[in-house]
C-alpha cells in the first residue's frame, strides 16, 4: 500500500531528475527558469498559509542575489557556499522587518513588504564602492562554466529542497498553529499559539527560501544589478503562478508555476514587450473568478463526482 | 481625565512641531522648506483620494498610483493630438477617469467588496500591474514629458531666488481638501458617504443605497487622481513605473494619519515632503531621501502596535 501511495512521487522525482536525457539546451533553460519562479510562488505560498500576504518575493530575492555575488567575489567563497549566506542574509532581514511590523497585519504588512523591493534598491545602489551602484556587478563567469544540464540539475534540487521544506510544514504541528492563524487570530491565540513567533518564523524562513533562490540565478546568470535583481517578474510570475494553481498547498503553486512557466515561454516569443500584461490579468481573473486555483477546482469537482456516485 | 491631558499635550507637541520646524528651516535653509512644501504638496493631493476610498468604500487601492500615470499618459497624448495643455487637459481627464473608475468597480471592486481583505489587496494590485503592463506594452518604458515654459516661473525674496510654478501643488492640495471637507460635511452624497464608511449596515437600514454610494465615490476618486496625473506631467514626466512610489507613498501618509483623517493626510504629506528635502540638501546623501517614507511607515507600524499593546 505504501509503496503505490509514493510511486507518483518517485516517479515525478524520476522524471525531473533525467529530463536532461531527452531535452536539449533551450529546454534545459526554459526549466531553469520556471523552477526558480515555481520556487518563488511556493514559498510565497508557504507565508500565505498563515494568513499574510507578503509582496516581499522580488526584494528577498535580490537581497540574497545580491549578498551571494559579493561575498563571491570579494572573499572568494565556493559558490554552494555564497548562495547559502545569500539565503541566511536574506532570512536574517527578514526576521529584523518582521519583528518591527508583524505586530501590524493584513494592509500595513502588505505594503510594507510592497516596499522592500524598491528600499534595499536605493540602499544598495547607495553604496557603489561595494556594489556598483547602478551598473550593478558581474561574476568572471558563471557557475558550472555554463553548463545547461548540472544548472538544471542545481536549480532542481533547490525546488526540490523548497517542496520537501513546504510539506513538512504541511504535515507536521506547524500547519495546525499557521491554518488556525488564518481562520481566526483570537481562537488561534486562546488556544495558545504564539500568533507573533510562529508568524516571525515563516516570514524568516520563506525569505530565506527567496533569498537562495536569488543567490541561484545570480549565479546561474552571472550578474546583480539593481533593476535586474529587483525586477518586479520575481513578484509578479511567483503570485500569478501560485494564485493560478491554487493557494494553500504544496502541488497547488507546482502545478501552477508548470503550467504557467511553460506558457510564459510561448507569451515571451509573442508579445515580447506585454507579456507581464497576461499575469497580471490573471491575478485579477482568478482572484475574482477561481480563488480556488486549478487544483482546488479539480479537487472539488473530483470529489463531487465521487460523492455522486456513492449516492447511486 | 488622563486621556483627556495625553491628549492636549499631543495636540499642543503637533503644533509647536509646525509652527517650529518651519521657522528652523527658513532660518537655516530656507530651500529645503519651499521644495517641502512643493513635494510635499504633490504627495498630499495625490494621497487625498486614496483616503476617500479606503474611508468608505473600505478598499486600500494599491493600483492608485497606477491610475494617476495612466491620467499623466493621457494627458500627454491629449497634448500632442489635440494640443492641449496638461492644465487643460484635466478636464477631459475628469470625464475619462470618472468613466474608467465606474467600469473598474462595476466589473471587479463589486464582486470583491465581501471577500477578505487579502483577495482585495491581491485584486487591486493585480490590476496595478495590468496598468502598468499596458503603459509598458503602448508607449515603452521611455520617459515622457511635454515642453512647457510657464513651469519655470521663478521668483526672488531678498537674496532667495526659487521656482515658483510647484507651488501649484501645494495650492491644489489645500483646495482639494477644503473641497472634499465641504462635499463630505455639507451635501447629501457626501454625508450618504460619511455614514456608509462609519456603518455600511447601518447606512442601508436608514435608507441608503450603498452599492450606489460606492460606486459613485471610487469613481470620484478615480476621476481626482486622473485629473492630478495631468497636474502631475506639467513638472514630471511620465512612464510606465512612475505610479507606484506614490501607491506607497499614500498609504504612508495615510497610516500615519489614521484612516478617515484628510487633514491629517495634509500635514503629513506636508511633513514628508520637508524631511525628503531635508535628506536631499546634504551633498552625497541625496540618493537616500527614497527611504524617508519607508522609514516612517515602519515607525508609524511600530507606534500603533505599542500603543495598541498599552491600551
Amino acid at each position: 500500500m505504501r509503496m503505490t501511495r509514493y510511486l507518483p512521487y518517485v516517479l515525478g522525482a524520476a522524471l525531473a531528475a533525467l529530463f536532461p536525457l531527452f531535452s536539449g539546451a533551450y529546454l534545459e533553460q526554459v526549466a531553469v527558469g520556471m523552477l526558480i519562479y515555481l520556487t518563488l510562488a511556493l514559498s510565497w505560498d508557504m507565508l500565505l498559509r498563515s494568513g499574510q500576504l507578503g509582496f516581499g518575493t522580488a526584494g528577498f530575492f535580490g537581497l540574497g542575489s545580491y549578498a551571494a555575488i559579493l561575498l563571491f567575489l570579494n572573499v572568494g567563497v565556493h559558490p554552494f557556499v555564497s548562495i547559502a549566506f545569500g539565503g541566511v542574509v536574506a532570512g536574517v532581514v527578514a526576521l529584523l522587518v518582521g519583528l518591527a511590523v508583524l505586530r501590524l497585519r493584513g494592509m500595513y504588512f502588505a505594503i510594507t513588504t510592497l516596499a522592500l523591493a524598491g528600499i534595499f534598491a536605493v540602499v544598495l545602489r547607495n553604496f557603489p564602492g561595494l556594489t556598483g551602484g547602478s551598473e550593478g556587478r558581474m561574476l568572471p563567469n558563471c557557475i558550472y562554466a555554463g553548463n545547461t544540464t548540472k544548472i538544471y540539475w542545481l536549480v532542481l534540487a533547490l525546488a526540490v529542497f523548497t517542496i520537501v521544506i513546504s510539506e513538512v510544514f504541511e504535515r507536521t504541528r506547524i500547519r495546525l498553529a499557521l491554518t488556525s492563524i488564518r481562520n481566526d487570530e483570537r481562537v488561534a491565540k486562546s488556544s495558545g499559539v504564539n500568533v507573533f513567533k510562529y508568524l516571525v518564523f515563516v516570514f524568516a524562513v520563506t525569505s530565506a527560501i527567496q533569498g537562495l533562490a536569488g543567490g541561484t540565478y545570480a549565479h546561474v546568470f552571472g550578474f546583480v544589478s539593481p533593476e535586474g535583481s529587483f525586477s518586479a517578474n520575481f513578484l509578479l510570475l511567483p503570485l500569478a503562478m501560485a494564485l493560478l494553481g491554487g493557494v494553500h498547498s504544496t502541488w497547488g503553486p507546482v502545478v501552477g508555476g508548470l503550467v504557467l512557466g511553460a506558457l510564459s515561454e510561448y507569451l515571451k516569443l509573442q508579445i515580447p514587450y506585454g507579456h507581464l500584461l497576461v499575469y497580471g490579468a490573471i491575478i485579477v481573473v482568478v482572484t475574482l473568478f477561481l480563488p480556488q486555483g486549478l487544483m482546488g477546482t479539480v479537487r472539488a469537482w473530483w470529489r463531487r463526482s465521487h460523492v455522486t456516485r456513492g449516492a447511486q | 481625565m488622563t486621556l483627556f491631558r495625553t491628549l492636549r499635550r499631543w495636540q499642543l507637541l503637533l503644533l509647536l512641531a509646525s509652527l517650529g520646524v518651519p521657522i528652523v528651516l527658513m532660518l537655516w535653509k530656507p530651500y529645503v522648506l519651499i521644495e517641502g512644501l512643493q513635494r510635499g504638496g504633490l504627495y498630499a493631493v495625490i494621497a487625498l483620494p486614496m483616503a476617500l476610498i479606503l474611508g468608505v468604500v473600505g478598499i486600500i487601492n494599491l493600483a492608485h498610483g497606477e491610475f494617476m500615470m495612466l491620467g499623466a499618459y493621457f494627458a500627454y497624448w491629449m497634448g500632442v493630438y489635440a494640443g492641449l495643455d496638461p492644465l487643460v487637459a484635466m478636464i477631459p481627464a475628469v470625464v475619462a477617469f470618472a468613466l474608467l473608475g465606474a467600469i473598474t468597480y462595476v466589473l471587479t471592486i463589486r464582486r470583491a467588496l465581501k471577500a477578505p481583505e487579502l483577495n482585495q489587496l491581491l485584486l487591486t494590485f493585480g490590476m496595478a500591474m495590468v496598468g502598468a503592463e499596458f503603459a509598458n506594452l503602448m508607449w515603452t518604458s521611455q520617459p515622457l514629458k511635454p515642453h512647457l515654459s510657464y513651469v519655470y516661473s521663478s521668483m526672488a525674496l531678498g537674496e532667495l531666488r526659487f521656482g515658483t510654478y510647484a507651488f501649484i501643488y501645494t495650492a491644489a492640495a489645500i483646495v482639494l481638501l477644503v473641497l472634499l471637507h465641504l462635499f463630505l460635511r455639507k451635501t447629501r452624497l457626501g454625508r450618504a458617504a460619511l455614514a456608509v464608511g462609519q456603518n455600511p449596515r447601518g447606512a442601508r437600514l436608514v435608507g441608503i443605497d450603498v452599492n450606489r454610494t460606492y460606486l459613485l465615490i471610487f469613481s470620484v476618486s478615480i476621476a481626482l487622481v486622473g485629473a492630478l496625473g495631468a497636474m502631475f506631467l506639467t513638472r514630471h514626466s511620465v512612464f510606465p513605473s512612475a505610479g507606484s512610489p506614490f501607491t506607497m507613498k499614500s498609504f504612508c501618509l495615510i497610516a500615519m494619519a489614521g484612516i478617515g483623517n484628510l487633514p491629517g493626510v495634509v500635514w503629513g504629506g506636508f511633513g514628508l515632503g520637508i524631511a525628503e528635502a531635508l535628506v536631499s540638501s546634504f551633498r552625497g546623501y541625496g540618493g537616500w531621501a527614497d527611504v524617508v517614507f519607508f522609514a516612517v511607515l515602519v515607525a508609524v507600524i511600530m507606534g500603533k502596535s505599542y500603543r495598541r499593546q498599552t491600551a
